[in-house]
């Protein structure tokens, strides 16, 4: 088949035309005091993303370009404000450095028999926040592959969020398989309804929705499972969960700063998102502290301490929720879009005194 | 032997931290933020970089402005989370940084900025924060009056 | 905390009676007692507590086909009228593996960050020739990552949950390929040099355009491009030039090795499960193996290859070269090793001698 280059000879005569269509030659970085990070590399045209990208042949940003090279990616994303957050290199690096093993990690011994009723809880929430994970494992895969490496800062914070996620829904099941329970019953609150974060057309959409609204409140609730913590190995889980959660959130917040700072003409868009997303924070079932669903029933039992003790751990409960949408106001803000508490658009300080009264 | 509160105690903790690998894995790793550390009227600043902790200096409590957090509580909740770490080699249930913030009306983190985006940090370097101060179980302790 | 007391004190006047308390709603407890099985203890072995420990009972049957098109995790008890998100991977055939769980906790133990891992202190100006040759070769290695990481992240949120294994150790590669795209970045921008010129890209779009199913890009992802990227990687260990590149080299070798462990481990149970799935990868090889050969006849990576492992321009073409044949024959017989394993016939006539002309034995 075909004509063949002839290799076999011992001594082969040497194009290296190539050497002189490299991209920006003489670049030189050295290891800072945290090692060679990718803030370390942000150097000459290496370190300048396009605001758009016409790569679409997968070429490294900063690489000599061929102009027969095959168009791989049918990328959507190609505009910087869509995707780009400021500090992506660190919290790239930051996932990196502080991923940890739901395998050995845990001190899984120091889990004891609980009483039936505390543990069938911690089974029931269990069961939804592996089921939630999943929702945060599989939209930001879906928006990686149609991101330009252009922009393949935040895309490593999103593959690192993938990786997270996954560790997340283990060390859930993990926790319902490892103290004579099981799993339970799914919620189903995490598939296409209508205005969920599978439907996101839009990256910033999606963003808005699963990284400020959704991680936001499942941050303050992996904040709880550790307050409520039965043993150790729980504590750990928790606080190791909200950990990585944080990383999530963070990243939502610095998107929503650079799009709004960058793109203008699209802040009332997004303040449509964050109506929706408001609506939702209460109402919808993917929020265990939200209104009375199964996990939050759960949840009071887990903080009262019994299901004897439920009206005490739902006045806790309601602590949660107060928490939970004093936070995500302080983030929007930080994202650059306070205003809305204080023209009247939003509900949420409303909802506030009404989980306080 | 050292003081709490005391730079020559944040000192000793923070020796027992940066040279301890095993805090450096296991959901810990580099860490970079200025947290304070408010006792009573006292105030600490200790300063992470990378995998240690860089910086320990007692500062007035205007110069808490700059922190991207700060943990308060007075000086016998303090004590008693000291005590806690040093009788169970590390923190029980009851006294990990994110119960105490929980459970007690006041909270224990805090800002001067309000800025939730940087108040996160406290959540982020969660588990940095509770490794140092369970690596104070590694040194004796005595207490202010 | 005042409330919190005196809702205490009622409920403790009134044990067994939540939601008596005014504004507190009557909590109806109907999810408890509900669980397909009940009295699960898993405990963790001298490993820890690993996924794979987890498939006891009914939460290890795995079955050949998951009709379930939501989140349900897998021995959960199902909500009926749940819109389904729309998984298309349901076959087990279509993506299993039996070693993904335990490929999953390795990859978690394995990790490696190269910001703080690679001692970059070891790397010395090279001559311009050399140092040009192997930024040239990280461009690449970072264009294969990106097609690891766009082919992974593309198919695996169609990926059902009944097979959460696979998902989950799919997380592990494609930020696996996160990892090589950061470290030979890196490593090109860090030493004088920079990023060489982009791959032709035909082996990228060949994987990307896997459209018969993710059988399909495991072929051409892990089998085909892994083998090659693997065999590569072995040759630049051995003739790196310092402690950083040898580390980098050995380290992405593991990670690669894993997905190809896992590769090679689903073909096998593709063909075992899936009636003619042997007479389709043959089909796929003898189109990819066209493919690849047109991308071998590039020049520049062969070159840049050839510089390395010779020390520089001068000897390329000699000593250089006759390394990069060894690493191609190397190559070529890995490669026809695992289609032997695998069960699916090679004609070498068939071949394109780009390839074959690397075979030595029949």
């Amino acid at each position: 088949m075909g004509e063949a280059i002839d290799l076999a000879t011992a001594e082969i005569e040497l194009d290296l035309s190539w050497m002189g269509k490299q991209g920006e030659w003489g670049t030189k970085v050295s290891p800072s005091k945290h090692g060679l990070t990718l803030a370390d590399i942000q150097v000459g045209d290496y370190g300048n993303p396009p605001e758009f990208s016409d790569n679409m042949t997968g070429r490294p940003r900063g690489a000599g370009a061929r102009n027969d090279s095959y168009r791989i990616g049918g990328y959507s994303i190609r505009t910087r404000s869509e995707i780009w957050l400021e500090n992506a290199s660190f919290l790239y690096e930051e996932a990196l450095q502080r991923q940890w093993s739901s395998a050995t990690d845990v001190p899984w011994h120091t889990i004891e028999p609980l009483p039936d009723d505390i543990e069938e809880a911690q089974c029931q929430l269990a069961t939804f926040l592996t089921e939630v994970e999943f929702v945060a494992g599989d939209v930001p895969a879906r928006w990686i592959s149609e991101t330009t490496p252009d922009y393949f800062e935040p895309r490593n914070v999103l593959l690192a969020q993938v990786m997270d996620e996954s560790r997340h829904m283990d060390v859930f099941r993990k926790r319902a398989l490892a103290n004579g329970g099981g799993l339970m019953q799914a919620t189903g609150g995490t598939a296409g309804v209508v205005g969920s974060i599978d439907l996101a057309r839009d990256f910033t959409e999606m963003s808005t929705r699963l990284h400020i609204s959704g991680e936001g409140a499942v941050l303050t609730i992996f904040r709880m499972g550790e307050l409520m913590a039965y043993n150790d190995a729980e504590k750990t889980i928790y606080r190791l969960c909200a950990q990585d959660e944080a990383r999530h959130v963070a990243f939502g917040v610095m998107h929503m700063r650079y799009m709004s700072e960058e793109a203008p003409e699209r802040r009332e868009e997004i303040e449509s998102y964050l109506d929706e997303a408001e609506r939702q924070i209460l109402a919808g079932s993917q929020n265990p502290a939200g209104n009375q669903t199964a996990s939050s029933e759960a949840l009071a039992v887990l903080l009262g301490g019994g299901k004897d003790k439920y009206d005490e751990g739902f006045n806790k409960l309601m602590a949660i929720r107060k928490r939970q949408l004093q936070e995500y106001m302080k983030r929007v803000r930080s994202a650059g879009f306070g205003e809305r508490f204080e023209n009247g658009r939003s509900r949420v300080q409303g909802m506030i005194e009404a989980s306080a009264a | 032997m050292a003081e709490f509160p005391s730079v020559a105690w944040f000192e000793a903790v923070a020796g027992v931290f940066n040279s301890d690998e095993s805090y450096r894995g296991a959901g810990g790793g580099q860490c970079h933020c200025q947290a304070g550390i408010k006792v009573g009227k006292r105030v600490f600043l200790l300063v992470f970089e990378g995998f240690e902790c860089a910086e320990v200096r007692e500062v007035d409590v205007s110069e808490l402005e700059p922190v991207d957090f700060y943990l308060e509580m007075p000086l016998k909740d303090w004590k008693a989370m000291v005590q806690d770490i040093a009788a169970n080699g590390a923190a029980s249930l009851h006294y990990t940084l994110n119960t105490l913030d929980l459970n007690r009306e006041a909270g224990l983190s805090h800002s001067v900025h309000g800025d939730q985006y940087r108040e996160d940090l406290f959540f982020r370097y969660n588990q940095t924060f509770q490794f140092f101060f369970d690596a104070s179980a590694r040194i004796k302790t005595t207490f202010a009056r | 905390m005042a409330k919190a007391k005196a809702s205490q004190a009622a409920a403790d006047s009134k044990q067994g009676q939540p939601g008596a308390i005014e504004g507190i709603p009557q909590p109806k407890f109907d999810w408890a007692g509900r669980s397909n099985q009940w009295g699960t203890r898993v405990k963790p072995g001298k490993h820890g507590l690993r996924l794979g420990d987890l498939n006891v009972g009914i939460y290890g049957e795995i079955p050949e086909y998951w009709p379930d098109q939501t989140r349900n995790p897998r021995g959960a008890i199902a909500r009926k009228g749940v819109p389904p998100v729309g998984y298309s991977i349901r076959d087990k055939a279509g993506l299993w593996a039996d070693s993904a769980a335990d490929l999953y906790e390795e990859a978690i133990q394995r990790r490696w960050a190269p910001a703080t891992d690679v001692p970059w202190e070891t790397i010395k100006p090279l001559n311009e020739g050399l140092e040009r040759a192997i930024c040239q070769v990280c461009t690449e290695l970072c264009q294969y990552a990106n097609g690891d990481i766009e082919a992974i992240s593309s198919w695996q949120h169609q990926m059902s949950y009944g097979y959460h294994e696979v998902k989950q150790f799919l997380a592990t590669a494609s930020f696996d390929g996160a990892r090589q795209y950061e470290a030979f970045r890196k490593r090109a921008l860090c030493n004088g040099g920079g990023l060489g010129l982009e791959g032709p890209g035909k082996v990228n779009r060949m994987i990307l355009e896997s459209r018969g199913g993710w059988s399909e890009a495991v072929t051409y992802l892990f089998l085909l491009r892994g083998t090659f990227t693997m065999t590569m990687l072995r040759y630049l260990e051995r003739a790196a030039y310092n402690d950083a590149e040898r580390f980098l080299y050995r380290h992405t070798l593991q990670d690669k090795a894993r997905h190809l462990t896992y590769g090679l481990e689903h073909l096998q149970y593709a063909i075992a499960h899936q009636e003619d799935m042997a007479l389709i990868m043959q089909q796929l090889m003898f189109i990819g193996d066209r493919i690849f050969a047109r991308e071998m006849r590039d020049n520049v990576l062969r070159e840049a290859l050839a510089v390395i492992f010779a020390g520089g321009i001068e000897k390329a073409g000699s000593e250089g070269m006759a390394v990069y044949r060894e690493m191609m024959t190397d190559f070529m017989e890995t490669y026809l090793g695992h289609c032997s394993w695998l069960g699916v016939k090679r004609n070498l006539e068939m071949m394109p001698q780009v390839l074959t002309q690397y075979v030595t034995r029949a």
